[in-house]
């Protein structure tokens, strides 16, 4: 049985669909990735897999039970860690931990045993008596992970838990779930980053507007897009001219920003000698070259005409309703 | 004179914004016209048997004599809210823009009290209007209505003051709402809602000295007897003294925000 | 993965409320100064009103020459009314903060999350009471006996409960601290007009009938007695009634808006 299965599922505000109609199959034991911008539907998704949302169509199951009917058991089945880790400033960190776990029903000696395992094992047994207002960014993440552990939940769902983080603490949360995941726990990742799907994720949704685009082992996905392009940096003001010269030697794809061009090439770096005497021959400087291999963001550029990582830079989507 | 003229475009400019930003949040106004009438309604209700008591002032009703009372506790709540919300431009640094324009500095402080007193302003016009509803009588007519009012707004101006005088010197908003509690003291200890000579010791000594009971009395003498030249002299002195005091106050504290940035 | 072991469900539920009750403490013991709003309020007005009215009572019509102990359960009761509501601005900051969601994704029953809550407000009623309460006997106030003092603090503590419903409903249903004033203003009027200043046929006419059909008149009277006379079964069961009254139609309220926070 799969840990989570999702049908058709739908969320509407209002008139705005911001959920609409999706379909997912995550298998027991498996990292689920689901990426997507800003404003795409997955916090709103996830709320609904953790049933503070309401479904306004379709169904969703989590460990088996259904989240409308069986709402209770879905709670008693998951851990959550949401994209605001909500903390008391005012609690220590063990306390914080303990109250999470009589929330989760355990009795007070298990309950005091697994929060003092589990601050050991994020790595914050000597903060664990400070008041969580203390703590810095990565360390507040930590501590809502452990606090989303403390039950011991089949499932595991984790909203942007790295969003806002250094490059360390990003690091330090990845290795954290790839443990939780040897040890047997589903987990369902949202994330914009597509550097942290494709190194995290057994399996990759991409949404868009409420949509699935695609989905996939991150592997077969980039296979889908194909072929590695040529990322030219040119001159300022050179890039319409350079893509004139480039255009039969490939296929041209939507530009990142207003320096680079990017060509797809059939051949990969044997195609590059001729890019370079066509550009040379029109007069462009190439400032630097580089042979690129598809990223899932070449995916994204694929299912739905626009870069994700420039979607995150110009901010051009609304946030998801609450 | 031209000097005279620019720093009165700066007042006006500046007295626009605040009077805008002012009646553009009713969760502003709300609080300094609601909480005073739901009190208004509850003391007249429930302590309006008091005119019965030998000594109390000859008065058509007991709402006669609370409106002004009414009027100087929605003025200081309107005081008070315009010292949280100089010292919220403070903490947004939107004041460090000003100060760093070239206008007199005290145009900032006089621009933010304007806000104030056009709230004092609404205040007296709120009350006048509730207690003409429910058959209270300006015994001064339309001129003891309009002293009132002018009272009123002179006192909005003063307390005004003070409360930018907080706000220039703690920088902090919720310093200055933290001082709410005290403008209820001030007032209950003021013949602002019973008469002086009725109310129970200490509270009826320190009500006899008390400023703002020299301003309630100047402004509830129109409304329930008629003009009295010396209840009058008395509010505006008192409010003079008042205005003194938070000029003094706000040029100290404005000379430390300089100082401090 | 096996999920671990839980307690009884009993036994759970009362370790939660036990659980959240303990959090709100943090409140006042962490927090410097944080407990003196609560308890301020009710005093200034205890004072406040006892110096500027204090003269009522030489009307006819008062059961005593004492306003103090006329007015003290008034003042008692408003500063519940004032933590209850306190506790539904809380509960409205915990949810913009994000706070309720950790609690609402727990397999904890919705009742017990809002009884905590509830609950802690009305052990938190017993600081201003009592602050206000000392005063009041140093000013010269009627002891009221061990019933009446009993039977006064008992309307307290079922009033912040029934403040804390109603605080909490607005909290769940605006989901924003800005629906605070609507909390303390509720409050405040429904304690207020009653016979709060002076007795029921003192009151001017229009608060007398919005007094004898508001529930609270029946607790302040019953909060009252021991204080301007003596206690008697007659004067307490109508509070009693009131108070039940109120909790389970606030209380079912404030559960409802819990159950659709998802909605």
């Amino acid at each position: 049985m799969p840990a989570i299965e999702v049908a058709g599922l739908e969320r509407a505000f209002g008139e705005v669909l911001a959920v609409q109609g999706i379909d997912i199959a995550v298998a027991e034991g498996e990292i689920y990735g689901f990426l997507g911008p800003n404003g795409a539907g997955k916090t709103t998704t996830v709320r609904m897999l953790t049933t503070l949302l309401l479904p306004t169509g379709g169904t969703a199951s989590v460990a088996g039970h259904d989240v409308v009917a069986e709402a209770r058991q879905v709670r008693s089945s998951i851990g959550v860690a949401l994209q605001e880790a909500a903390l008391d400033p005012l609690m220590t960190g063990r306390e914080l931990i303990r109250l999470q776990a009589t929330l989760q029903g355990l009795p007070p000696a298990s309950g005091r045993k697994r929060a003092d395992g589990l601050l050991e094992r994020v790595g914050l047994s000597d903060a664990a008596e400070r008041r969580v207002g203390t703590y810095s960014g990565g360390m507040q993440r930590r501590l809502d992970l452990a606090a989303a552990l403390v039950h011991e939940p089949r499932v595991l769902f984790l909203d942007e838990p790295t969003t806002g983080l250094d490059p360390v603490s990003r690091k330090t949360i990845w290795e954290e779930v790839r443990a939780l995941n040897d040890d047997g726990t589903t987990v369902f990742l949202t994330t914009q980053y597509l550097e942290e799907a494709d190194q995290l994720a057994d399996n990759v949704g991409i949404i868009d507007s409420g949509r699935i685009v695609a989905e996939g082992t991150p592997e077969a996905l980039k296979g889908e897009v194909g072929r590695p392009h040529l990322e030219l940096l040119v001159g300022e003001g050179a890039v319409q001219e350079a893509e004139r010269a480039c255009a039969g030697l490939g296929k041209l794809l939507p530009p990142k920003d207003g320096k680079r061009v990017l060509l797809e090439v059939e051949n990969g770096a044997a195609d590059i000698p001729r890019v370079v005497i066509a550009l040379d021959e029109a007069g462009v400087a190439v400032e630097s070259l580089e042979l690129v291999r598809p990223t899932l963001d070449d995916v994204f550029v694929a299912k739905t005409g626009y870069h994700l990582e420039e979607e995150e830079d110009a901010g051009a989507k609304e946030a998801e309703p609450a | 004179m031209s000097d005279l003229a620019s720093t009165a475009r700066v007042v006006r400019a500046l007295g626009a914004r605040s009077i805008r930003q002012t009646f553009r949040r009713p969760q502003l106004i709300s609080p300094i016209i609601v909480f005073p009438t739901l009190l208004l309604a509850i003391q007249t209700g429930g302590a309006g048997a008091g005119v019965e008591l030998p000594g109390f002032p000859p008065v058509q009703s007991f709402l006669q004599f609370m409106l002004a009372g009414s009027m100087m506790q929605a003025m200081m709540l309107a005081g008070n809210s315009g010292g949280i919300a100089f010292a919220v431009d403070i903490e947004m640094g939107f004041t460090d823009r000003l100060f760093a324009a070239p206008i007199p500095r005290f145009a900032i402080v006089l621009g933010r009290l304007a806000g104030t007193a056009a709230l004092g302003l609404f205040a007296a016009l709120w009350f006048l209007a509730i207690g003409l509803i429910f058959g209270a009588e300006i015994e001064g007519g339309v001129p003891g209505a309009l002293l009132a009012i002018a009272l009123i707004t002179a006192s909005a101006l003063a307390v005004g003051g003070i409360g930018a005088a907080i706000a220039l010197r703690s920088g902090s908003a919720s310093v200055v709402q933290g001082l709410f509690p005290l403008v209820l003291v001030v007032l209950f200890l003021s013949s602002a809602f019973f008469p002086q000579e009725l109310m129970i010791e200490p509270a009826r000594t320190i009500a006899e000295y008390n400023p703002l009971s020299f301003i309630v009395e100047g402004v509830r003498e129109p409304i329930i007897s008629g003009i009295d030249a010396t209840h009058t002299l008395e509010a505006v002195a008192a409010i003079a003294g008042i205005i003194i005091l938070g000029l003094v106050l706000s040029a100290r504290a404005l000379q430390h925000r300089l100082r401090v940035g | 993965m096996e999920a671990t072991a839980t307690a009884p469900a009993w036994r759970a539920n009362l370790a939660t409320i036990l659980a959240l009750m303990a959090r709100t403490r943090n409140e006042i013991i962490r927090v410097p100064g944080a407990a003196i709003p609560g308890v301020l309020a009710p005093t200034i007005f205890f004072l406040g009103l006892n110096g500027v009215f204090g003269a009522l009572t030489q009307l006819s019509g008062f059961e005593t020459g004492s306003y103090e102990s006329f007015i003290v359960p008034v003042s008692m009761l408003q500063g519940a009314g004032f933590t209850g509501a306190a506790a539904g601005v809380n509960l409205a900051r915990d949810y913009e903060r994000g706070w309720v969601d950790r609690l609402l994704v727990s397999p904890a029953p919705r009742w017990v999350l809002l009884t905590g809550n509830v609950l802690a407000a009305s052990a938190r009623a017993f600081v201003p009471a009592t602050f206000v309460l000392a005063i009041a006997f140093a000013l010269g106030a009627q002891w009221p006996g061990i019933d009446g003092l009993v039977i006064c603090f008992a309307m307290v503590a079922a009033t912040a409960a029934i403040a804390a419903c109603w605080g909490s409903m607005l909290a769940l249903r605006f989901k924003s601290q800005s629906a605070a004033p609507l909390m303390q203003a509720g409050m405040m009027g429904l304690i207020l007009l009653t016979p709060a200043y002076a007795p029921l046929a003192l009151l001017q006419p229009w608060l007398e009938k919005v007094a004898s059909v508001n529930p609270l008149t029946e607790v302040v009277e019953a909060a009252r007695q021991g204080f301007v006379g003596s206690v008697t079964w007659s004067g307490t069961w109508p509070g009693l009634l009131a108070l039940a009254g109120l909790l389970l139609v606030l209380g079912a309220l404030a559960l409802r808006e819990m159950r659709r926070t998802n909605v």
